[in-house]
């Protein structure tokens, strides 16, 4: 199996474009391809596809519920508690759910039983039969709900228990834990940028998490010919370059809105051309 | 006033708006500016903010275990929620959210929790364009959404303070943490999408979430007649969503981004540009 993430660290790069197309030119080549679109506050792929999400299934984290006949009034649960989401009145603790991560250090910690899992939905995961040979997994964050990684979690287990060849990651923007977890245990991370002076700023951030997950990059400048701004000299001192560079062409944007994957839309566009560079690469990965 | 941009999508313009809102708005109505994208920030490249001193490190507790103590059962690996404990035990540090449910469930005592530098926010305290409060997370480190907490409370204390009358926070993207600390006690919120069937989706997620949080919120249509999608228009009149501008698509804002200028500096006469300063109008009306 290979395992390959797409990320970016700035939003609007183009990530979800590249991770659409590199999983459908995968899945072309004959690769049983699974594309986990992992950027679960916004997810987009299924829009990039032109699919519905298919078979919704709930994404649970541990919420406690006190049985105050049992609670000893100990208050092991609220010094346990790391985020600040028990407090105690008269003895007996209280829940402030938007606080609570579902880490179960209460439960935990409680030796009188008294702490049980309410249980709490914060997110669903789906899975899309997108193509032949290509099934999207999506998570997707519950709006109002703050904690994105249970859903990141649970997606990213479900499109590995499915894959066989190939899983394509598609991360969200930034470089926190939820996009740590999102590309661990990759083979190669596909790094999406612009030729601006955001675009190298996050490329960097992003390159130095990749390091520390000892995650061998491909940069990919997207929107090439818009921007004077390009990262080489900070890749060279890295000792990377640039692997594949995409200008900007109308052709892309109409396989956007049409929701066609531009690699299906147009083979000869350069877009279409370089996405088959870096799926050869991937599909002859040892 | 406390307004925040926000946007679901990421690349829509939220950063682009902001700084132009900031070159035009920060002297007359004092302006107190927070970049609340702490895990890609950039609002300070657009300014030409050069951030140095540390105001502040934000630290976030990490497991330690004593190997002299282990005795290797890996229940600690199994009472990870967060997959941050690999058999051995051995801590991910990158994925480690600090919970302690390693530590609570160890029958030998030899898990520890220690406190590490998780980021940084830096502020900008004179100067053009001051006060200004970024800040950074360092990679893999958790909880985004406390330091957007404490940019906000700087935010605030400054305001009190009299440093500035007006406080405009520049959000992540997503509709997580780092975006509910944004919006969390704010007064206004502006929304910036873009013609895509993608911002639309994402649209109704932030829109929900402000919503939810009981915050008015108001419509700009960035790069306008970049495609003929004209769902967000549909959505905006169907949901009584204000709209206060619609930016057209113009090979001036792509320059402005390029060299990294507020494009109403570079490009005053482009059209965008004269949009941008009818939206600054409006919004200027709102604040103190």
């Amino acid at each position: 199996m290979v395992k390959v993430s797409v990320t970016g660290g700035k939003g609007g790069t183009g990530k979800s474009l590249v991770a659409v197309n590199l999983a459908v030119e995968l899945s072309a080549l004959g690769s049983r391809t699974v594309l986990a679109d992992l950027d679960v506050e916004c997810p987009n792929d299924h829009l990039l596809l032109g699919v519905e999400l298919e078979k919704k299934r709930e994404v649970r984290i541990f919420k406690p519920e006190f049985d105050y006949s049992k609670c000893t009034k100990c208050g092991a649960c609220q010094r346990s508690c790391e985020e600040s989401a028990i407090f105690l009145v008269e003895g007996y603790p209280f829940l402030l759910p938007n606080l609570c991560s579902g880490c179960r250090t209460c439960l935990i910690s409680c030796e009188a039983s008294a702490i049980s899992d309410g249980g709490k939905v914060v997110g669903h995961t789906y899975e899309t039969e997108a193509r032949d040979d290509l099934t999207l997994v999506t998570g997707k964050l519950i709006e109002g709900e703050e904690k994105a990684y249970p859903v990141v979690v649970g997606a990213k287990d479900r499109a590995l228990s499915l894959t066989s060849d190939v899983l394509v990651v598609d991360t969200s923007p930034g470089s926190g834990n939820h996009v740590a977890f999102s590309i661990e245990g990759s083979d190669v991370a596909v790094v999406v940028t612009e030729p601006t002076p955001m675009g190298v700023h996050d490329l960097e951030i992003t390159l130095d998490l990749l390091e520390v997950l000892d995650v061998q990059p491909i940069v990919v400048l997207n929107r090439s010919n818009i921007g004077n701004f390009r990262p080489d000299e900070k890749l060279k001192e890295r000792g990377l370059r640039i692997f594949s560079e995409i200008p900007y062409s109308k052709r892309v944007l109409d396989s956007y809105v049409s929701g066609t994957p531009i690699v299906e839309f147009d083979k000869n566009d350069k877009f279409s051309v370089e996405i088959s560079k870096i799926a050869e690469v991937i599909f002859n990965w040892k | 006033m406390e307004i925040v941009i926000a946007s679901g999508k990421g690349g829509t313009g939220k950063t682009t708006l902001t700084s132009s809102l900031i070159y035009l708005l920060w002297d007359e109505k004092k302006l107190i500016s927070v970049d609340a994208d702490a895990e890609a920030p950039n609002l300070h490249l657009l300014l030409g903010i050069n951030l140095t001193s540390v105001e502040e490190v934000f630290s976030s507790k990490i497991a330690e275990i004593d190997y002299r103590k282990c005795k290797r059962c890996n229940i600690c690996v199994e009472n990870c929620v967060f997959r941050a404990m690999a058999e051995g035990p051995v801590v991910k540090e990158h994925l480690c959210e600090g919970c302690g449910a390693c530590k609570a469930s160890c029958p030998f005592d030899a898990i520890t929790l220690k406190e590490v530098p998780s980021g940084e926010i830096l502020i900008s305290e004179e100067g053009k364009y001051s006060p200004f409060i970024s800040a950074r997370t360092y990679p893999g480190r958790p909880n985004t959404g406390k330091i957007v907490f404490e940019e906000k409370r700087i935010a605030r204390e400054l305001l009190r303070k009299g440093m500035g009358d007006n406080i405009l926070v520049d959000s992540a993207a997503g509709i997580g943490c780092q975006v509910i600390a944004s919006l969390s006690g704010s007064d206004r919120a502006i929304l910036v999408t873009e013609p895509t069937k993608a911002s639309l989706e994402d649209l109704k997620r932030i829109h929900s979430v402000v919503e939810h949080f009981g915050i008015p919120s108001y419509l700009v249509i960035n790069k306008s007649g970049m495609t003929s999608f004209d769902g967000i228009e549909k959505f905006s009149k169907e949901n009584g969503l204000e709209k206060i501008g619609e930016i057209p698509y113009s090979t001036e804002v792509l320059k402005a981004i390029s060299i990294g200028v507020p494009v109403v500096k570079s490009f005053p006469e482009s059209e965008a540009s004269r949009e941008i300063s009818r939206i600054a109008e409006i919004i200027s009306d709102w604040l103190d």
